[in-house]
């Protein structure tokens, strides 16, 4: 992941299509696209797991049933705890065949088709309910070596729970960290960086013009310098502000917005 | 082990609205789905296909458009489907339902077991499954919960009561019918659904399955609907309650034991 | 289809009610039948015949006779302790052909429903299911099945005017038991299995009957029911203590089920239950339309919600705004035990 900041890799999230899609070959066809040209700029390309709650299909899958070729530590996987035991498993096995090692571990959002693991399926004793940490130290202890295991970290929700998260999280094997969409600038984020200066974040930038969505899905209102928000000017500050940490592009445009990237990572 | 499963296309419904005047629910958006209990037919099928190995086939009886229901199948599991379909079957009741369904299973031929939902969201009879039992004349089991052991001789199942449950053996061929219980149907994957994109159904028509004209249809059904009403009157006048919990209780104990309920 | 009914509406006669027995003893929804029957019989001016099969049920004919029946046709026979619906299906369908009744009714329970369809295709014969009304057409003596269709938004009036017999399954609790009348009396006719009729084709190795969770919804009177504002299986338990006090029982919505918090015997709904209690109390439960059309036939629905714009509060006969956990407290102070 180091690696990734060094040399100036952008993150960039993909989603899968969704499950029930009617236009699933157009679908397909799409993702397909936008892979190979993730691939081309030599981008990581960041694939969701049943984003918010709605059934996609899985990453690995697809990259195996269209034939796309993952470059070498330029795919990143996010794997939730709303699998059954025998679907987390096909879906690490599925990663470790396409030589894929970078997860995003993270508790994910459910709904009521999607199963969840129970803590006795991979063997986490002492919780309730499973989140990422037991999950993370699974992965650790069944799949050993094969993987570099990244966490989120939200910068909206109160200060310390988060914190005291961050730390279970690290100590179960988190080896990296991937921010909330932060605006510019984060005090809460700058405390993260100044607390653990050994381990890579990396900041997500909003790149969508709806800044209000943003502001629905954490609470409140968020302020931004440019009116309306401009999300390539935004990323530029924020690469400014960030200098020491990798990006993680959502919502990118790949009509509009794709291009503009190309020299904004100074 | 050769299974057929037979599904139903419903209509579904979506948001709930209360009509204010008449207290009835307004469907609104009719999309037609798969009919909820057929997934948990279809994939207790997959389940036992993949733990004894066989085959499992999907039919169902319907209009031209009802092969989505049977591709919802395909991409979960199931290798082949059917698609019985004819004009002739307009109209028909659950017996000449029965009727045609245990034709075409013969048709399939070979055939070890038939899983069924326990009733369909519609007609909410529960009468097609114990009725291809009957037409085929093989022994049934409804409201199974389980399906704790299978092979070639015989099935073992767990029937859900309203006091408790039993357990019984019963020989093959048999036709079961499933509760939400049994299982947690899984969810397509990417190859299931370009499989079952890709996958030719047949459609077979009355003549296919030799059903015999008077037996099918309009003139095979021994049920007519003669008539609809709107349902009797809801009271229009509804009591909202907003005080304490203790004036609410209060307030509601009084209206129950004016209706000597309490 | 034909065959059936040759001269066939002038021989066919008399009104049958298939009795509902667990454990060799004749069940309540019988009764409610047997009251039902009673008047289509008057009507047509025929017998009305209670069949009952089991290990024991000879024992049962008197309290028949005393909720109106004419004439008890009994199966009495260790081999139908347990539920063997083969064998059950064989020996009615022999019956209904020696005897012809003009009309076979039966309770719509777990054991009706996997019965009586079996024994309608091979009878060939119309059967309508969860009828709520049933009634004799004054001109031509036909049997007029009522029962709801599309989740209860419309009743349908369905006839079968060339086959016979007509049949129909009716739910617990829709139907009225006559006030038992002992000076009642009938006829007994003692019928016995035949050899083919032990098809052998299922085997009942275990029985296991649930007092402690026994969800009988279908039968009661009350059901409190709880959706996701229940919060958890806690909350359940203070259903259940509001649930005892009444003698009801205690019913879920889909989601309450689905997380873990009660099991699915519970569940009202599309996928659940459907159910007719006189009282419906739902504690935080919106009123999805599939939870709707499971309840909707209740005679008094009560709804408790935080929100009072909710689909169920809306339907509801009495809304009350609140928060369940102090509410369903408050109601178990003011009703005093039984």
């Amino acid at each position: 992941m180091q690696q990734h900041i060094d040399n100036k890799t952008y993150h960039v999230e993909i989603l899968p299509p969704k499950q029930d899609s009617e236009k699933l070959d157009a679908d397909l066809e799409l993702f397909a696209t936008k892979f190979k040209r993730v691939m081309e700029s030599g981008y990581c390309a960041c694939l969701t797991d049943n984003a918010m709650g709605n059934l996609a299909f899985q990453g690995p899958e697809m990259l195996e049933e269209l034939g796309l070729e993952p470059k070498k530590d330029l795919v990143m996987i996010h794997l939730n705890t709303f699998h059954t035991k025998e679907n987390l498993d096909g879906i690490l096995n599925s990663c470790k065949a396409l030589k894929i090692r970078q997860l995003l571990v993270i508790t994910g959002d459910g709904s009521d088709r999607l199963p969840k693991l129970a803590p006795s399926d991979i063997g986490a004793e002492g919780v309730e309910s499973v989140t990422s940490v037991e999950l993370l130290k699974y992965i650790v202890r069944e799949y050993p070596g094969d993987f570099e295991l990244g966490v989120a970290f939200n910068p909206y929700e109160p200060e310390e729970h988060e914190a005291a998260k961050m730390e279970r999280k690290l100590a179960a094997g988190a080896e990296f960290i991937i921010t909330q969409p932060v605006i510019e600038r984060n005090e809460i984020v700058d405390k993260l960086l100044a607390k653990y200066p050994t381990i890579p974040v990396i900041v997500e930038a909003w790149m969508s013009k709806k800044i209000d969505l943003l502001s629905e899905a954490v609470g409140y209102e968020i302020k931004t310098a440019t009116d309306p928000f401009d999300p390539i000017a935004t990323l530029k500050i924020l690469h400014q502000n960030y200098r020491k940490c990798g990006i993680y592009l959502s919502l990118l445009g790949f009509k509009t917005q794709y291009d503009l990237i190309a020299n904004t990572w100074k | 082990m050769k299974i057929v499963v037979c599904v139903k296309q419903v209509p579904g419904s979506n948001d709930a609205k209360i009509d204010p005047e008449t207290k009835r629910i307004i469907r609104e958006g009719i999309k037609a789905v798969t009919n909820p209990f057929d997934t948990y037919a279809v994939e207790e099928a997959v389940r036992i296909k993949e733990k004894i190995g066989g085959e499992v086939v999907v039919l169902t009886m319907g209009p031209p458009r009802a092969d989505i229901v049977l591709r919802e199948g395909i991409s979960v599991g199931a290798d082949k489907a059917v698609l019985l379909s004819d004009r002739a079957f307009g109209g028909s009741d659950t017996w000449a339902t029965s009727y045609a369904l245990a034709r075409a299973i013969e048709k399939i031929g070979g055939v070890d077991l038939v899983i069924c939902g326990k009733q369909a969201i519609d007609g909410d009879t529960a009468q097609v499954g114990p009725g291809i039992a009957a037409q085929l004349d093989w022994p049934q089991a409804t409201y199974v919960m389980a399906v704790p052991e299978i092979t070639a001789a015989g099935i073992q199942v767990k029937r859900m009561h309203e006091d408790g449950w039993d357990q019984c053996e019963i020989k093959l061929p048999a036709v079961l019918t499933v509760v939400k219980d049994i299982n947690q149907p899984r969810i397509p994957t990417l190859k299931g659904r370009l499989a079952a994109q890709k996958i030719e159904i047949p459609t077979w028509t009355a003549a296919d399955i030799g059903a015999d004209p008077a037996l099918i249809g309009l003139n095979g059904s021994p049920t007519r609907v003669v008539k609809t009403n709107p349902p009797p009157e809801r009271s229009k006048a509804s009591l909202k309650l907003n005080g304490t919990p203790e004036d609410s209780a209060r307030r509601l104990v009084r209206e129950l034991r004016l209706r000597g309920l309490v | 289809m034909m065959a059936n009914t040759d001269k066939a509406r002038v021989s066919y006669k008399n009104i049958w009610v298939v009795a509902e027995v667990m454990g060799g003893k004749v069940q309540k929804v019988t009764y409610e039948l047997l009251g039902a029957a009673r008047a289509l019989a008057n009507k047509r001016k025929s017998e009305l015949w209670c069949i009952v099969m089991g290990d024991g049920v000879s024992r049962e004919t008197e309290a028949l006779f005393h909720g109106g029946a004419d004439v008890a046709l009994t199966i009495d026979d260790p081999r139908l302790s347990r539920f063997l619906d083969e064998d059950e299906a064989s020996a009615l369908v022999r019956l209904i052909g020696k005897h012809k009744p003009e009309v076979v009714i039966c309770g719509a329970t777990t054991r009706g429903r996997a019965l009586i369809p079996r024994v309608a295709v091979k009878s060939n014969c119309g059967l309508t299911a969860d009828c709520t009304g049933l009634d004799i057409d004054s001109e031509n003596g036909d049997l007029l099945q009522t029962r709801p269709a599309f989740g209860g938004n419309i009743m349908a009036t369905i006839r079968c005017s060339n086959h016979r017999p007509q049949m129909s399954t009716v739910r617990p609790r829709v139907m009225t038991a006559l006030k038992p009348d002992p000076s009642r009396t009938g006829r007994i006719i003692r019928e016995k299995l035949r050899p083919t009729e032990i098809t052998d084709l299922k085997k009942v190795i275990e029985v296991f009957h649930d007092t402690e969770n026994a969800v009988n919804l279908a039968d009661a009177r009350f059901i409190i029911s709880g959706g996701r504002g229940v919060k958890g299986p806690e909350g359940f338990k203070l259903l259940k203590t509001l649930a005892e006090r009444v003698n009801g029982a205690v019913g879920a919505s889909r989601a309450a089920v689905d997380s873990g918090w009660v099991p699915y015997n519970h569940q009202v709904g599309q996928t659940g239950q459907t159910v007719q209690a006189t009282v419906y109390l739902a504690c935080g439960i919106s009123g999805q339309i599939q939870h709707l059309v499971g309840m909707q036939s209740c005679d008094y629905i009560i709804a408790i919600d935080k929100n009072p714009d909710t689909p169920m509060m809306q339907l509801a006969d009495v809304a009350i705004v609140g928060d369940l956990f102090e509410v369903i407290p408050a109601l178990v102070k003011e009703i005093p035990k039984t």
